[in-house]
């Protein structure tokens, strides 16, 4: 019985081989799973627009390996655990051809694992800690820099531009992002022979940082600059209330502070003397990014909300490049090529597999914000 | 230091006023038809959003807005109890604890659904951030009309329930709808009028959280939601007083939990919250100004 | 189960029922496990998880009418304390450095994790619950609650032991459909047991009038204690469970919602029906899933939940007291039932359980 079975099963694989290479139009299948409700909703929509448009154009130009559309398959996750599991193994019974998802590195860990289990590549276009692919396996590719880049080119330019000796870190408790971020920065900031002064904790959720500020005043003599670590929600309201107690120190975090609400909320006059490291995009004028930007806007009538669209842009550009490269839509073979990528023109910086432990070595931004300005001050380069 | 000390009070009252103005609403309709209606943080973010509405549809001056904000919060709580909690009246409390989540889910994904899961700036005028000098600390025009206008409104409110027919019919159905019903009092009317108050307060609530903190989204009223119902079961569930005095208690325990002590403790400061509530439950089981009363059936 | 003849007879009926049941549930997961495939069956195993937990959650919501929403804390607990044990010795030391040398070189198999989690959510329970229990009413889902948010604050700072925020991930596989249908099944017959028990009629007279129950000899902080701490074992279990099927575990894990959820599912099936918050623990997690490709035809993400939640309210508007409010079907309850019961009370055979 399981013989005949067996014997049944692999004829019909052969069989529906041969009728894939007839049928060339096929859709090549992507699963995207993305945190459209709940608390990550607000990182997890504008890449799913950034993701959206990417596909609508490359299907637009003719599709990929030679008439193949791109068809996505996208399930909302609901910022919840179980639904990830569940969703992973839904997109996965679908015959994609590879997996993208999630700002975040739990969710990113709740998934990624059974796409390695099927042989299947997962990307993820925002999750950043920098042991992803080593904890995952050959299977898991990020779009994003890791963590330790953006910290360290934060630390190197509040050390070395800044002239800070003396910095007080604020950090996020609540969340495997701010908290491996801060731990990237004071490492390196205390290795080029800083000080940390001060550490200071908040939960995200909270809207009110008086106690952390009173403390942040109370610390003598001042402190030469602020470290937030934090996510969006959060990154407006520091920066806020900080000014409005009258502190002018400079406030330094990462791409958590990559959104337009670290000037909005704040408002012009108050929204001074903030920098932060992030995804080569914001305020350049590299032609890849001008164009991004403007297809944004046409198709969604407002500008990128933060980073996460052109990241979430860039991760389905990525795939498909390698699906080209790979010339075929076999996991197997996209996954060879996903690996052998060299400087992908990617809005959110080149990216190129080339160290060891898969996190792509991208340039980090350095933005200022000043009277609600953003301004490119500088390009890390990462060794 | 008592500057610092100061600023933390001052701190503490500021966030204690919103959470009293929520915690009043909860109390109210639990006082009323006996029912937790976790739908009611909810009308804080509607009564956010309605001012961002107003203030870019219509230019008002401000207290007009907040006028129009509490209105479209007392519609708002009117057609929630119409629609969803009418039909439910003697059912088991637990049912109406269940629709008001079920409401609660609908309202906030309706949000991310029409006005996308983006935070939203929201600005006061340039004034209203001038900061006053209080002794060694400083007290924001946003923070003292914040205090000012919660007084005002609660005072109002005592005054309401205390000397109108309305508030005596509301105490009234309180006490005993069925006899109040037999003594002619409308009971509808009554429990409306709980709602669409006890709405009006938690949508203004919402215009100064929004005001204060300068940022909306469709999920921020979870969070003081369930902050306004520690609030109330602390000063008691059904006292309207009790609600006030645990709104401000919870306010003022936050912050001094977070200013007073070393900053490692800071991220504790939900298990210190909660760990007390649960603590002045166990030594006043009706809170602090609740009256014992069996469960009504 | 080790009855005596005479009394096996008078079961026939609902023992019948029961155990044709189980075999038909034995037979599906055999025949699922064989043919579905890992989309399917991650939904079995939830949806099985979800009736798991609605079913030990009766115990105090539906049968003592205590209203606790402490369930996913109890997960947690269990959840994490498992973790502990079966994490891989390899990255142990790098995730959890302050572990204690006898724990970092265990790694544990599921059955004593299973164990562990269980029985550590139930001490946990005896502990939270000699106090807390004494709340009534919303007092009570306040204080239960609070005790969901202090265990996550708890978990969230205890960085060397649990690695904090950032959650334990890369867990072991461990659980499968087999699991958690022998848990579910333990489960829904140890509740069902009770409930038929001189236990389960003591927690259903406090329920009805704590005074009442207290004058006729029963002793309501005992039977209190009971429910929760029985219903704390099995979330724990739950917890073991659901950590080693997601593999990963982190403070966010068990929310506030999963206890509005399962509460939910108690009051459609019906407050005190085991069959109830069976059918309703199965029809909300297969109805989420049916409904989420409607999602991306509408491009409206958030409209499954929405209809979710309005069907909810109309249910709750024409069935205020669920489907079955504290019935069972009467086929698995037999015509004899009441006049069993009396059997047992006169001919004085001493229970162990209902005397507490």
């Amino acid at each position: 019985m399981l013989r005949t079975l067996r014997i049944a099963s692999v004829a019909a694989v052969l069989a529906f081989a041969a009728g894939a290479a007839a049928l060339a139009a096929e859709p090549i299948k992507v699963g995207l799973l993305y945190n459209l409700t709940g608390g990550l909703s607000s990182l997890d929509n504008p890449a799913l627009n950034g993701s959206k448009l990417r596909a609508a154009q490359i299907n637009q130009a003719g599709g990929l390996l030679g008439g193949r559309k791109l068809e996505l398959i996208i399930l909302d996750t609901k910022t919840d655990q179980q639904e990830t599991a569940k969703g992973a193994q839904r997109v996965l019974s679908e015959n994609i051809a590879a997996g993208i998802g999630y700002s975040d590195t739990t969710f990113v860990m709740a998934a990624a694992p059974l796409f390695q289990a099927k042989g299947i590549p997962f990307i993820t276009f925002g999750a950043t800690h920098p042991m992803l692919p080593t904890w995952v396996g050959d299977n898991m590719f990020m779009t994003p820099f890791g963590d330790d880049d953006q910290s360290y080119a934060i630390a190197d330019f509040t050390y070395d531009k800044l002239g800070a000796r003396r910095v007080v870190v604020w950090t996020d408790n609540s969340m495997d992002f701010t908290k491996a971020l801060s731990k990237f920065f004071i490492e390196r900031f205390t290795e080029r022979g800083g000080e940390i002064i001060k550490g200071d904790a908040f939960m995200m959720g909270d809207t009110d940082f008086s106690a952390q500020i009173a403390r942040l005043q109370s610390v003598s003599p001042p402190p030469d600059a602020v470290f937030i670590s934090a996510i969006p929600s959060e990154a407006g309201l520091t920066v806020k209330q900080i000014r409005e107690q009258g502190l002018s120190l400079p406030i330094v975090s990462g791409d958590g502070f990559d959104t337009e609400l670290v000037a909005d909320v704040p408002g012009p006059k108050l929204a001074n003397n903030v920098y932060f490291s992030t995804h080569t995009y914001r305020a350049d004028d590299r032609k890849e990014v001008l164009d991004f930007v403007d297809a944004y806007k046409s198709a969604y009538g407002k500008a990128p909300e933060n980073a996460f669209a052109p990241l979430g842009y860039d991760a389905v550009g990525l795939l498909a490049a390698a699906i080209e490269k790979a010339g075929s839509a076999d996991p197997d073979k996209i996954r060879q090529a996903m690996a052998a990528t060299r400087k992908y023109p990617a809005v959110t910086g080149e990216i190129s597999y080339t160290r060891a432990n898969m996190v792509p070595p991208k340039p980090v931004a350095i933005i200022g914000v000043q009277g609600g300005r953003y301004t490119l001050l500088e390009t890390w380069h990462p060794k | 230091m008592s500057g610092y000390l100061t600023q933390q009070l001052i701190n503490g009252l500021t966030l204690g006023s919103m959470y009293a103005l929520v915690a009043i609403g909860f109390s109210m309709i639990y006082g009323i038809i006996r029912l937790i209606n976790f739908a009611h943080g909810d009308i804080v973010m509607i009564g956010a959003f309605v001012t961002v509405g107003l203030v870019t549809a219509t230019g008002l001056p401000w207290p007009l807005i907040a006028l129009g904000v509490m209105i479209t919060g007392a519609l708002a709580g009117i057609t929630i109890d119409t629609v969803a909690f009418r039909p439910l009246r003697g059912a088991p409390q637990v049912t109406g604890f269940i629709t008001s989540l079920a409401v609660s889910v609908l309202l906030q994904n309706l949000g991310i659904l029409l006005l996308t899961a983006q935070p939203r700036n929201f600005h006061f005028p340039e004034v209203m951030r001038q900061r006053l000098p209080v002794g060694q600390a400083t007290l924001s025009i946003i923070d003292l009309s914040i205090v000012i206008t919660a007084l005002v409104l609660m005072a109002a409110l005592v005054f309401l329930v205390k000397r109108t027919r309305l508030g005596m019919a509301m105490r009234a159905t309180a006490e005993n709808p069925q006899v109040a019903r037999l003594m002619g009092i409308n009971i509808n009317r009554a429990i409306l009028a709980a709602f669409a108050i006890g709405s009006a307060l938690a949508a203004v609530s919402g215009l100064m959280w929004g005001g204060k903190y300068g940022q909306i989204d469709p999920l921020l009223g979870f969070l003081p939601g369930l902050k306004a119902f520690v609030a109330a079961v602390i000063g008691g569930v059904g006292s309207i007083p009790g609600a006030m005095l645990g709104g401000y208690l919870l306010g003022l325990a936050e912050v001094l939990f977070v200013g007073l002590l070393p900053a490692e403790y800071s991220s504790y400061r939900d298990a210190f919250v909660f760990g007390l509530l649960i603590v002045v439950l166990l030594v006043l089981p009706n809170g602090l100004l609740g009256r014992s009363v069996e469960e009504r059936a | 189960m080790a009855a005596p003849d005479e009394r096996k007879r008078r079961l026939s009926r609902p023992a019948l029922a029961g155990g044709a049941l189980l075999a038909v549930g034995m037979l599906a997961v055999a025949v699922m496990t064989h043919s579905l495939n890992d989309y399917l069956l991650t939904l079995a195993c939830f949806a099985g998880l979800h009736v798991m937990l609605a079913a030990s959650l009766q115990l105090t919501n539906g049968f003592t009418g205590l209203f606790s929403l402490g369930h996913p804390g109890f997960m947690m607990v269990g959840g994490y304390l498992a973790a502990v044990f079966t994490y891989p010795v390899r990255r142990k030391s790098y995730m959890m450095p302050e572990l204690p040398d006898f724990i970092a070189t265990q790694q544990w198999d599921l059955p004593p994790a299973l164990l562990l989690g269980g029985v550590g959510a139930a001490l946990m329970a005896l502990v939270v619950g000699f106090p807390v229990l004494r709340l009534r009413g919303h007092y009570l889902a306040v204080a239960t609650l609070g005790f969901i948010i202090v265990v996550r604050v708890l978990i969230n700072n205890m960085d060397g032991y649990t690695r904090g925020g950032l959650g334990l991930n890369g867990l072991p596989l461990l659980t499968n459909l087999w699991w958690v249908f022998g848990w579910t099944a333990l489960t829904v017959f140890i509740c069902w047991r009770i409930k038929h028990s001189s236990l389960g009629r003591a927690m259903m007279a406090i329920r009805e009038n704590e005074m009442a129950a207290q004058c006729m000899g029963i002793r309501p902080v005992r039977t209190k204690l009971t429910a929760f701490v029985i219903g704390a074992f099995f979330a724990g279990v739950a917890g073991v469970l659901w950590t080693h099927l997601v593999t990963v575990i982190t403070p966010g894990s068990f929310s506030i919602m999963l206890a509005f959820t399962l509460v939910a599912m108690l009051v459609i099936g019906g407050t005190g029906s085991l069959a109830g918050a069976v059918i309703a623990a199965l029809g909300l997690s297969l109805l989420a899933e049916v409904l989420k490709p409607l999602e991306q035809t509408f491009d409206a993400y958030g409209l499954s939940q929405i209809l979710i939640a309005l069907g909810l309210i109309l249910v709750l508007i024409f069935r205020p007291k669920g489907f079955f409010g504290s019935r069972e079907p009467s086929l698995l309850t037999g015509p004899g039932t009441q006049e069993r019961y009396e059997t047992v009370a006169q001919t004085g055979r001493p229970s162990q359980q209902g005397r507490t």
